[in-house]
């Protein structure tokens, strides 16, 4: 249609002329974009880190927890009653890591037990991370290699030996590479026998965060606390020859035993683990996303007031227009055109600024956004939708005026 | 074939009491090649007239035929499409649009017409050479005289060849000067054989005209054909008995007459205050007087 490559270009002069007032009608729909893309991104991000999760400690990594017991009363009144009621937190002790190692199909196991302690090293008191005590499986059910030295001695569970997380390492010595230099567990001397690889942490993830944790072995946590740490978390790998599952219900046989058939454990596969956190992450990202969308949907109803202003001010070059023979049609095609290019172009500057703030999101946080092609697609699709739907209501209106009453109006 | 025929048309204004008659049952005919003057005073129904021939207005009763075509019921957008091919408009203020350049202003009609853009801006451009100033074809309209801007706008409205030009006062904002480089661009194009119809107060101007009509109450009253060259006869009546001054202007001398009162003593007016009715009754008496003076007139 020739006609329309003239129409494209009033609309683009008139956007040309007035920079600012079409930047503030812009804004809205520049923030509803961007904020749809970047939520988006960030859960779609989220979910990739975590995939990449299971594919790097295996789907058959097996978390064992204890679990809360609740005492809720009535049953059938538990919906009202969500507050109230006896929770009884249970827990793991020293006779179910026993339990979890001598299972059936049971290949590798370690206790994770977290104890409260005060840390001195050369650089003072480190208060950053956990104290965590283990066993010397540990590495290899989380397939994570060490940077330097070597984890716990098997043999030696007694030894005042630690392995650090990297960030723990650097927050304590000055030294690059402290190996074999000491520091002190509750006025205990430990030696440092080596130090963890970076851990991949993963946001929103329930895990303690291993970077910045200190590991000593099991018994000696157990000794510096008294037997009072708790442990909260028993990782197992089943053997090559025994599938996951009846590893689970073996381990699931044994703790029954020593819990004496009270369910206060879970015994939870890696994978589902992990769909069950992804699902609540897909709920949440759909959540914002709509709120997101409303921006946007906030952003078209700022374009249409605009653009009424605009054909309001307008009135008289209405006229003219129509004087020297633009038909209504063509009027039109001019707003909403023009206001179909508004938003369009703030999609563009939205989508822009999604990138940048992607940027600044990987640069200063771990959160590794995933803005892919389609939801680009979708949303500059919307934002020109919703002008040009939002922009006909005031392009109609300048098109039905009368051409001698719209000549009159002087403003 | 006549190219403008009106028979009977009036144009109504406002609803129930609110009613105002614009154009009162107005019958002419203009033929092709005419040059037509349009005078009367204000608020007599010559814009209304030229809105209606201009298709700008629909009428409210009566017929139009223009060029043999019957154009008093057409829907608005063949309306638009008969004025961006058969009419050209020219405003008294212009009406250039201000943030577009004047060759941009030009070529508009022929956007609305589509014709391509290469093609637009050679006609738009050969049309400002036209009216003489092509050397001003990229200036903003604000950068423009009075007389260039009518100019430009001259150019607008030819650009398209339309058979009709109409002008609405097209030398109300301009000085004698400008006005004469008007008038003559139009009479130029009138004799290239297109019909101009323009409206005027300027008795002077119905010397380009080959006719004038002249208007009242929505009414013609008179219609006049005469030479280019002479005033019209009428236009000359018209020029030399025109009242000097109007109702408002007598009212407004006649309320300076009363403040300044020169028979009531300024100082004296705190002690005569008592006697307040009988100055009012001076002052009763002295309106009478003024209204029936003004009866006499």
């Amino acid at each position: 249609m020739k006609p329309a490559r003239g129409q494209l270009k009033t609309g683009f002069d008139s956007v040309r002329g007035a920079k600012w007032r079409n930047f503030w009608t812009m804004l809205g729909i520049i923030i509803g974009v961007s904020s749809v893309i970047t939520v988006v991104g960030i859960g779609q991000g989220i979910k990739n880190q975590i995939s990449g999760q299971i594919n790097y400690l295996g789907k058959d990594l097996i978390t064992i927890r204890p679990s809360s017991l609740r005492t809720g009363g009535d049953q059938s009144l538990d919906t009202y009653n969500v507050l109230s009621g006896l929770s009884i937190t249970g827990s793991l002790q020293d006779k179910d890591v026993q339990a979890v190692s001598k299972a059936p199909g049971v290949r590798a196991s370690a206790p994770l037990s977290a104890i409260s302690t005060t840390v001195k090293s050369e650089k003072g008191q480190y208060k950053k991370g956990l104290v965590i005590g283990t066993s010397a499986s540990l590495p290899n059910l989380l397939n994570q290699p060490l940077e330097f030295g070597t984890f716990l001695d098997p043999d030696d569970p007694g030894a005042r030996a630690a392995v650090l997380g990297k960030a723990a390492a650097e927050a304590m010595f000055e030294s690059d590479v402290p190996l074999g230099f000491t520091f002190s567990i509750n006025g205990q001397d430990f030696i440092v026998r080596g130090i963890f690889d970076q851990f991949k942490n993963t946001p929103l993830s329930d895990e303690a965060n291993f970077n910045t944790a200190i590991f000593i072995p099991y018994d000696v946590s157990q000794e510096l606390t008294k037997n009072s740490g708790a442990i909260y978390e028993i990782l197992a790998k089943p053997a090559t020859s025994s599938p996951v599952d009846t590893t689970i219900a073996s381990i699931k046989t044994q703790l029954n035993q020593t819990h004496g058939n009270q369910d206060n454990f879970t015994v939870l596969r890696q994978d589902e683990n992990i769909a069950a956190r992804s699902e609540v992450l897909d709920l949440l990202t759909r959540l914002i996303t709509g709120v997101a969308a409303i921006s946007l949907l906030v952003g078209g109803i700022g374009i249409m007031n605009v653009m009424l202003v605009s054909v309001t001010e307008r009135m008289h070059e209405i006229g003219i227009r129509k004087a020297i023979g633009a038909t209504n049609r063509q009027i039109l095609s001019q707003f909403v055109i023009e206001s179909a290019l508004l938003s369009f172009v703030g999609g563009i500057i939205g989508v822009a600024l999604a990138f940048i703030v992607n940027g600044l999101l990987r640069f200063f946080t771990n959160l590794r956004p995933d803005i892919s092609w389609q939801i680009v697609l979708i949303a500059s699709g919307v934002s020109l939708a919703v002008g040009i739907i939002f922009g006909s209501v005031p392009a109609l209106k300048a098109a039905r005026k009368d051409p001698i009453e719209a000549l009159r109006t002087i403003i | 074939m006549a190219l403008i025929e009106l028979k009977d048309v009036s144009k109504l204004y406002g609803f129930g009491d609110a009613t105002t008659l614009a154009l009162d049952e107005v019958s002419v005919t203009i033929e092709r090649g005419e040059f037509v003057a349009v005078m009367g005073p204000s608020g007599c129904g010559k814009s209304s007239l030229m809105n209606v021939i201009g298709l700008l207005d629909r009428p409210s009763h009566g017929n139009y035929k223009l060029d043999g075509r019957k154009v008093a019921k057409l829907r608005a957008n063949r309306a638009a499409r008969v004025r961006r091919d058969t009419i050209g408009f020219i405003f008294q203020s212009y009406n250039l649009l201000p943030r577009l350049s004047i060759l941009e202003n030009v070529a508009l009609p022929l956007a609305y017409k589509g014709v391509s853009v290469k093609k637009r801006i050679r006609q738009a451009s050969t049309m400002l050479e036209r009216v003489g100033i092509q050397n001003r074809e990229y200036f903003m309209p604000s950068q423009l005289s009075g007389g260039q801007l009518q100019c430009a706008a001259i150019a607008r409205a030819l650009v398209n060849n339309p058979k009709l030009i109409i002008a609405d006062e097209p030398t109300g904002n301009l000085d004698s000067e400008s006005s004469r480089l008007v008038m003559e661009l139009l009479s130029e194009i009138h004799k290239t054989g297109n019909t101009v119809l323009f409206v005027t107060h300027n008795p002077e101007l119905t010397r380009y005209a080959t006719r004038v009509l002249y208007m009242h109450d929505g009414n013609i009253i008179h219609d006049e054909q005469t030479a280019i060259g002479q005033v019209a006869a009428t236009a000359r009546k018209v020029l030399y008995t025109l009242p000097t001054t109007n109702e408002e202007d007598d009212l407004a001398g006649v309320s300076a007459l009363m403040r300044a009162r020169p028979d009531v003593p300024s100082v004296g007016r705190k002690v005569t205050r008592p006697k307040s009715r009988s100055t009012k009754k001076a002052a009763s008496k002295r309106k009478t007087s003024v209204r029936r003076k003004k009866a006499d007139v």
